[in-house]
């Protein structure tokens, strides 16, 4: 009688996601790039499969219990910073489906030791207002550069992020056509401490607008990524959060996926890109399921898509060589995450910094920030440190379920090699970042703390493979990891030489956070080379700018 | 001006069993949009990554709806469904020193040879109902008891000829006798067990897997518990979320709409007839206001739907009164996560469970069903929290990474769950709040307490310990009511048709159009896909779905003005 029913375990009770499938198109990882591809490509008739390590999509936009029970944190993206240009939002119709993104006028606060402080907002004549108070003439400045910034990055930064890199030669040549463009170029040449000293002169300000410019990975005094200043600066000051948690942006692109026939496979770590003389045929999990496709587009950095991934005789030469040679990104993130009675009360002249969705501690003047980087870069959580905190619950109550509670973090730049490793030196840390903290905020005291947690560089790497030593961005911002050099400059538009492979990461151009660029740009060569149905159409600012610099 | 958003139907609250009735009427061709209060839908089914790496289960851990019709229905494998079954299921450690491995319906022999060493006489015990039965009786059994909706009010049916009997009745004729039907499960381990720690670890598994083994009438549901748990012997790959993921899945790949961030206020009643709901101010969603033209359905428990969702002018005051008064009693659970580097070795022995078939729920100290009965009596009669001595703290310690690698990094073990019982917090004789402020003292006495049954669970060795108590749940998921992995009591007078009230019993509310499709309504608590399964042979009753040629009624279902349907025997 036993025979019936006493088999070994692999026998199944319910039918289940097959061993072997086979789908039009396969991509790696469920992160916002990832995700952003599937949707295009599943809505463009293709059948798609995402396949995630993870028992979550989202890769960095995640929203997880981490203050248990009860209160939620974005432990990775949390500054949503390009919601205004990001086409799947609109492409999509997100915001009919109940994503939303809040973006406060109050963006970046910072408070000085001597409780003199400046917020930055949306309003750039808000922002020019705070900043009279220290310097009418850095005012004044502010208002100038912006008026070109903001034109900087509408005209040609926002664009250049949706269309695939071009050649260095052919960029200069598409920026020397227009008096914007040329003041791109002499920006490029240019380090982003000689930019901020060249517009602005109280050092409080240059301090502040010189952390924000570098905060994202930009080398305060290396020239040659110049141009991304404005970016960083105008987005520092138009930055948005998704409300419910980074990780509903998530869920949204997953529902676009599912509702357009494809699907998300989680749970299902990748160990192997099948390639066959040269030409994708699929990839296999961890668990042994196949999954057939002639396509396959790998959001991880060219160290794991063909250093690991792919078997090493199938990896061409100028891969190898893309692999080997990968910087990750020069510094990583520690993130202190504390749950309070009353929200963090700031000590300075302007009640107003309460209520900037991010404040910079820890900085006085430029050189605090060039020694805060120095000694990150070279592996310590030195003394003179800066960093930035934010209030998540303040625009979005949803992310504490117990009644008045307050959840907000602290974050700093971080090693990821720090000496004596980061699980032994965690206390000390958190020790360390809340005496930086309650330097500038009144009411951290124990009693006012309830629950706190840190997530370290090593956190950042355990939760997300992807972000190999806690890389947010999948590989530094140096000049040679950007623009056509992102990942390598052997890949255009997201192809790779291997047949039927495509980069859709931010290891590819034009780079890390939640821009959706990579992903947007490697579903368009997809479909183009597949002859699928291409759906939906260039954004207008992306439209102008090519008939502008391309035509 | 846009107008407000309009579906066939509206359902309320996006967990387990309100996914899963959006799944089904989205295949049915209805357009359907979920309501969920919080940002993530899956309700109890939950796994959390708290410290980076490690995945614990708050709420539910295993799958106990292998034998679901919703499998095959809703094609979840479609959807990325997979499972991970165990060697082990189960395991017995008692404080005098004795371990046994119960294997699972995979590894019998692992059982048995456990059992030839502790109680030779207990070989043939109620462990081999599953034998007896066979896949497919046990298949037939759980589905007439869990996969059936109620009879419909009136219909006269003898307790001996409810589906669940008929079904024992056709396979075990042997051991049938009437008495049987108004027993308890305690009942049944007196007459037919004989090991006390085998005692133990039954009482304790009925009693995680729905029915109280001391209620009265409920021994083939507390049977039929244990048999859910062993029919499946496994878990989705990854954990509970997993297998949510699937069902959301296919009902977007229907078409639902899932809305979260939205809570839902009130239930718009024209009429005497629930035309949409509410949402809350603080809703994320375009409209305030969400139209229903054929059925709202609550899937959120009976008690915050009838006195919360809908103004109370609609009922009237003893309708009410026996609302507020539905027993919360049963299922509220202190749970603990503990992230460790060596599992458990139970009184430092290796080979009590060796890794490749170590029991994934352990149930010690098992000394004594005195002791289950003293927990439960501390719980439900002095409503209190256990006594902290180990004679009232028979845990169930549970781990899955053994056979599941996404559950924890290499070198790492989880165990995740670990239970005790508790009293809903409203009914805590010292407050609502007394659990939580009892919350270090109680975990470091079931630390404790662990220490002494596996000498290795030192601080040392004790990486990360996390607490979720029965008031934590209702913070996190308004909807679990008391805390309570089943909602409400899952006893005789609050069980099939009587769930949660006779006048709820057909899932039909005395609101047209509104509907109830929460563990708060038959066949209870546990993420079967049953109720919303059952349900759905009352909206086609209704003409509200009409499914294609995927669906298939339950074989012992009784439509309107039937009669009962009788096994040939
Ligand atoms: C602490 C921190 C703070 C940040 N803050 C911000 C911010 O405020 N704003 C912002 O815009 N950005 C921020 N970022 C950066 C942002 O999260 C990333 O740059 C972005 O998520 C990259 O997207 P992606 O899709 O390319 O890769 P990822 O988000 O890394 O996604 C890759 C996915 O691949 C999966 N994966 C890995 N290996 C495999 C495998 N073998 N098989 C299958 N799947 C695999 C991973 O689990 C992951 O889900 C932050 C990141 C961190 C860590
Ligand atoms: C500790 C514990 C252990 C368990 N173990 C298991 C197990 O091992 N196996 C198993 O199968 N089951 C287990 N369960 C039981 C299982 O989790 C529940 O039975 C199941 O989740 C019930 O599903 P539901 O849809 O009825 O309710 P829920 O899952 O509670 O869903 C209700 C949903 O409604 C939402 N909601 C509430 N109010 C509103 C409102 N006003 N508006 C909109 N939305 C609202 C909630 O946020 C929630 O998402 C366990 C439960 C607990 C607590």
């Amino acid at each position: 009688m036993r025979t019936e029913y006493g088999a070994h375990p692999t026998e199944h009770i319910l039918d289940e996601f097959p061993e072997r499938t086979r789908f039009d198109v396969v991509v790696i990882g469920g992160g916002p790039n990832g995700l952003i591809s599937g949707a295009y490509l599943a809505r463009a008739g293709l059948s798609v499969a995402v396949v995630e390590r993870r028992q979550e999509i989202g890769g960095g936009l995640s929203t997880e219990e981490t203050l248990f029970p009860g209160h939620y944190t974005n432990p990775h993206a949390f500054y949503h910073m390009m919601t205004e240009y990001l086409p799947i939002l609109s492409d999509f119709d997100l915001a009919a489906h109940g994503l939303y993104f809040v973006r406060p006028n109050a963006q970046a606060a910072a408070v000085f030791s001597d409780s003199t402080s400046l917020v930055l907002c949306n309003h750039i004549e808000d922002s020019k207002d705070a900043i009279a108070k220290i310097s009418e003439a850095d005012a004044r400045a502010l208002g100038r550069v912006m008026r070109t910034w903001r034109k900087v990055v509408e005209e040609i930064i926002a664009p250049g992020t949706y269309l695939p890199s071009l050649p260095p030669i052919d960029m200069v040549e598409a920026l020397e056509r227009t008096p914007l463009g040329r003041e791109v170029l002499r920006l490029t040449e240019m380090s982003p401490l000689e930019i901020v000293s060249e517009v602005f002169t109280d050092d409080r300000v240059r301090a502040t607008m010189l952390y924000l410019a570098c905060m994202w990975g930009l080398d305060p005094t290396e020239s040659g990524l110049g141009f991304m200043v404005p970016l960083m600066i105008d987005r520092a000051m138009s930055k948005a959060q998704c409300y419910g948690g980074s990780h509903k942006l998530a869920g949204a692109l997953s529902r676009e996926i599912h509702r357009s026939g494809g699907i998300v496979l989680d749970n299902a770590e990748v160990t192997q890109i099948l390639v066959d003389n040269g030409q994708v045929r699929g990839v296999a999990c961890f668990d042994g399921r196949v999954i057939e496709s002639s396509v396959v587009l790998s959001s991880l950095a060219p160290p794991l898509t063909f250093g690991r991934l792919v078997a090493p005789d199938e990896v061409p030469a100028e891969m190898q060589e893309a692999a080997a040679y990968w910087e990750w990104d020069k510094w990583s993130f520690a993130t202190l995450s504390v749950v309070t009675d009353e929200a963090p009360h700031y000590r300075c002249d302007d009640p107003w910094v309460d209520d900037a969705l991010m404040v910079l501690v820890g900085l006085d003047d430029t050189e605090d920030v060039l020694s805060h980087f120095r000694e990150v870069a070279a592996g310590a959580m030195g003394d003179r440190l800066v960093g930035h905190a934010t209030v998540e619950t303040r625009y979005d109550p949803t992310l504490s379920r117990v009644p008045g509670h307050h959840v907000s973090f602290l974050q700093l730049h971080a090693p990821y090699d720090i000496e004596g490793g980061w699980d032994s030196r965690e206390e000390e840390i958190t020790a360390q970042l809340l005496a930086l903290w309650r330097e500038r905020c009144k009411n951290l005291d124990e009693a006012n703390i309830v629950m706190r947690s840190l997530e370290t560089p090593v956190d950042i790497e355990r939760r997300l493979a992807s972000m190999v030593r806690g890389s947010i961005k999948h590989g530094d911002y140096n000049p040679l990891q950007m623009g056509a050099f992102r990942p390598h400059d052997s890949c255009v538009a997201g192809r790779s030489p291997i047949q039927g492979l495509y980069l859709c990461g931010a290891s590819s151009y034009p780079g890390g956070l939640v821009i959706g660029g990579p992903g947007y740009i490697a579903a368009g060569s997809v479909v183009e080379d597949m002859g699928a149905r291409k759906w939906w159409e260039a954004p207008r600012f992306v439209r102008r700018y090519e008939e502008r610099y391309l035509s | 001006m846009v107008s407000d958003p309009r579906f066939d139907v509206v359902v309320i609250g996006g967990g387990h069993n309100g996914t899963t009735i959006a799944a089904y009427l989205a295949k049915c061709g209805l357009s359907t949009c979920v309501l969920e209060a919080r940002p993530e839908c899956g309700g109890g089914q939950e796994n959390t990554e708290v410290s980076p790496g490690f995945r614990i289960d708050p709420h539910a851990t295993y799958l106990y709806g292998g034998a679901a019709p919703g499998f095959e229905q809703l094609e979840l494998w479609k959807y990325g469904m997979r499972m991970v079954y165990y060697q082990s299921m189960a395991g017995i450690a008692t404080l005098d020193g004795q371990v046994a491995n119960m294997g699972s319906r995979w590894r019998p022999d692992i059982g048995e040879e456990s059992m030839r060493k502790n109680s030779p006489q207990d070989l043939e015990g109620p462990n081999r109902i599953f034998d007896q039965l066979g896949e497919a009786g046990t298949k037939e059994l759980l589905r007439a008891l869990f996969w059936t909706p109620p009879h419909p009010a009136g219909t006269e049916v003898e307790p001996r000829d409810l589906p669940w009997w008929q079904v024992f009745r056709k396979h075990m004729p042997n051991l049938w006798f009437d008495e049987l039907v108004d027993m308890s499960y305690l009942d049944f381990l007196d007459t037919f067990v004989h090991w006390e720690p085998l005692k133990a670890l039954n009482a304790m598994a009925a009693w995680y897997c729905g029915a109280h083994p001391a209620w009265d009438g409920m021994l083939l549901q507390s049977l039929g518990g244990i048999l859910l748990f062993t029919y499946a012997s496994g878990a989705p790959r990854g954990g509970m979320h997993t297998y949510a993921h699937a069902i959301i899945r296919c009902a977007l790949a229907h078409g639902a709409r899932m809305v979260t961030n939205a809570p839902v206020d009130e239930i718009i009643v024209r009429d005497g007839r629930a035309v949409g709901v509410r949402l809350a101010e603080d809703a994320a969603f375009p409209g305030k206001t969400v139209w229903a033209d054929k059925a709202v359905i609550s899937a959120i428990d009976v008690q915050h739907t009838m006195l919360g969702l809908i103004g109370r002018g609609h009922l009237d005051p003893s309708f009410i009164q026996r609302i507020s008064d539905i027993s919360l009693k049963g299922g509220s659970l202190f749970v603990m996560s503990v992230v460790c580097r060596e599992l458990p070795r139970y009184h430092g022995r290796d080979e009590a469970f060796p890794e490749e078939v170590y029991p994934s729920c352990v149930v010690a100290p098992a000394d004594s069903l005195e002791w289950v009965k003293r927990q439960t009596r501390d719980a439900y009669s002095y409503r209190r929290a256990p006594e902290l001595r180990p004679e009232h703290l028979t845990m169930m310690i549970c781990t899955h990474d053994p056979y599941d690698s996404t559950r924890c990094p290499d070198g790492y073990h989880v165990l995740s769950p670990i239970y005790l019982e508790m009293p809903p917090p409203i009914y805590d004789a010292s407050g609502e709040h007394q659990v939580n402020q009892q919350k270090e003292e109680i975990t470091s006495a079931a630390l404790a307490l662990l220490r002494q049954l596996a000498p290795n669970m030192t601080d040392g060795n004790i990486v990360e310990v996390f607490v979720n108590t029965p008031e934590d749940s209702e913070f996190r998921n308004t909807g679990m009511v008391g805390g309570n992995w089943y909602g409400i009591r899952q006893s005789d007078d609050q069980w099939f048709g009587n769930r949660p009230i006779p006048e709820l019993g057909r899932y039909r509310t005395p609101v047209d159009g509104l509907y109830l499709c929460n563990q708060t309504s038959h066949p209870g608590g546990l993420c079967l896909m049953a109720v919303p399964y059952n349900l759905m042979h009352v909206l086609i009753e209704d003409g509200v779905a009409e499914p294609g040629g995927w669906w298939y009624p339950a074989p012992y279902y009784v439509p309107p003005g039937g009669s009962p349907i009788r096994a040939g025997e």
